[in-house]
């Protein structure tokens, strides 16, 4: 890698005493390659240190409607109440809701919210908007409304996976509200049914309840 | 007469030249590395498919701790010292100019506005001892420390933004960014979500990380 030359030694044969000079020449490739390295190191820090989002825009407290809300058939509406210890509990529609719990796997609540989106497009088949991504066509966009109320058991990640599911699972329509009594008791004891009705959830969503 | 090949010695690069150049990129990337001020609370946020990015400039976070403690923390200088001003004097916090310095070139905060004086001319260590997190009132919005903040901050931002429109410079409104903990109880994060809705804030962005699409 290094060389030495060895200059003016030669010269000895004069006879004169010559100390040997000595030039050193040091291969620098090592160290460009060790600069490269660090460059690229800074460069994807900078980069990756940007972290991603996931934007979320709530109703306003004052838009919604009664004629919206009732507009929406029963059976096309799933509400899930995000429980404490990574639990999902869920029932469709109002009147004769049956509890049932899932977990935040694929298998889980995945697997629930897309059983439900297909009964609903058996049931009620899909409407028809203006594709964003492609202007003046049109997508097919479930009918299916999901509620998603959490409990004060949940924690952040619940409620972030959640929203995930909706995208992942293609749900146009979800919104978050807050949770009820009555839904909480109704955890607490599914067998007892569900005192709810749509008036209530109207209130709910005002937020005239606090 | 033999004939004498030529003598070849091996081909040696110079790589001295080169070296600068390295270095001299090397120096360019590490200064365009923004320093961050101490982060006073570390958040490990959840994961989604989103993939969305954070915008570059004007962002207003809103960091939530796992135990459920508040901090925001403006972007822009122009913005924080304009936003300083307005709260030491509509709420009297007692700051000077040298804290409010402090305030412009810390990084995110969450005390009370009456502890804000003492907590800025307080170092790292004894910081620790202050309560933690911006107060929250559920029940008065107008009085909810929280909110009179991510107000002020707002509208500071706007004002700025005016000011650069008339310059023709082109500032953009604060994105509103939830940084919150995976194991932060929703409690924590509804009470935010109530402040940001009360005062007309119902656009925000969630930080998450990014998790694989198993759709793709």
């Amino acid at each position: 890698m290094a060389e030495i030359q060895e200059q003016g030694g030669g010269g000895g044969k004069d006879g004169k005493a010559r100390s040997k000079k000595m030039s050193t020449k040091v291969d620098l490739t090592a160290m460009v390659d060790l600069a490269f390295l660090l460059i690229t190191f800074f460069m994807l820090t900078t980069t990756l240190s940007k972290p991603n989002i996931m934007p979320i825009i709530m109703p306003e407290k004052k838009d919604i409607n009664e004629e919206d809300l009732e507009a929406t058939k029963e059976s096309q509406v799933l509400t899930l109440l995000l429980g404490g210890n990574d639990k999902v509990y869920f029932y469709e529609g109002i009147t004769n809701a049956v509890l049932d719990s899932t977990d935040y796997s694929a298998e889980g609540l995945r697997a629930k919210i897309l059983d439900k989106k297909d009964r609903v497009k058996a049931e009620w088949g899909e409407d028809e908007k203006d594709d964003p991504k492609n202007p003046g066509q049109k997508k097919m966009v479930s009918k299916l409304n999901v509620i998603i109320k959490p409990t004060k058991e949940s924690r952040y990640k619940n409620l972030v996976d959640t929203f995930d599911e909706m995208k992942i699972c293609n749900i146009g329509r979800y919104v978050m509200l807050d949770i009820s009594t009555q839904e909480e008791n109704f955890i607490k004891n599914p067998a007892g049914g569900l005192q709810f009705s749509v008036e209530d959830q109207l209130k709910a969503a005002k937020g005239a309840e606090k | 007469m033999p004939k004498h090949k030529p003598k070849r010695s091996a081909p040696s690069l110079d790589m001295t030249a080169m070296c600068d150049v390295a270095f001299l990129l090397l120096t360019f990337f590490i200064l365009t590395a923004k320093a961050k001020p101490q982060e006073t609370v570390t958040v490990d946020t959840p994961s989604s498919i989103s993939e969305s990015k954070l915008p570059d400039v004007g962002t207003l976070t809103i960091l939530i701790s796992p135990e459920g403690d508040v901090y925001l923390d403006p972007a822009g200088s122009h913005a924080r010292k304009a936003l300083i001003e307005t709260m030491n004097a509509t709420y009297s916090m007692g700051l000077n100019a040298q804290d409010q310095r402090k305030f412009v070139n810390g990084g995110s905060f969450g005390v009370p506005m009456n502890q804000m004086a003492a907590y800025l001319n307080a170092d790292a260590a004894d910081r620790n001892r202050f309560p933690k997190g911006i107060p929250i009132d559920t029940v008065d919005v107008n009085k909810s420390e929280l909110a009179n903040w991510i107000h002020q901050a707002r509208l500071a931002q706007f004002n700025y933004k005016k000011e650069m429109m008339a310059e023709g410079k082109e500032v953009s409104e604060y994105a509103i960014v939830v940084k919150a903990d995976q194991n932060t109880p929703f409690p924590a994060v509804q009470r935010v979500i109530n402040t940001l809705t009360d005062i007309n804030v119902n656009k925000f962005n969630l930080i998450t990380t990014q998790e694989s699409d198993p759709n793709k």
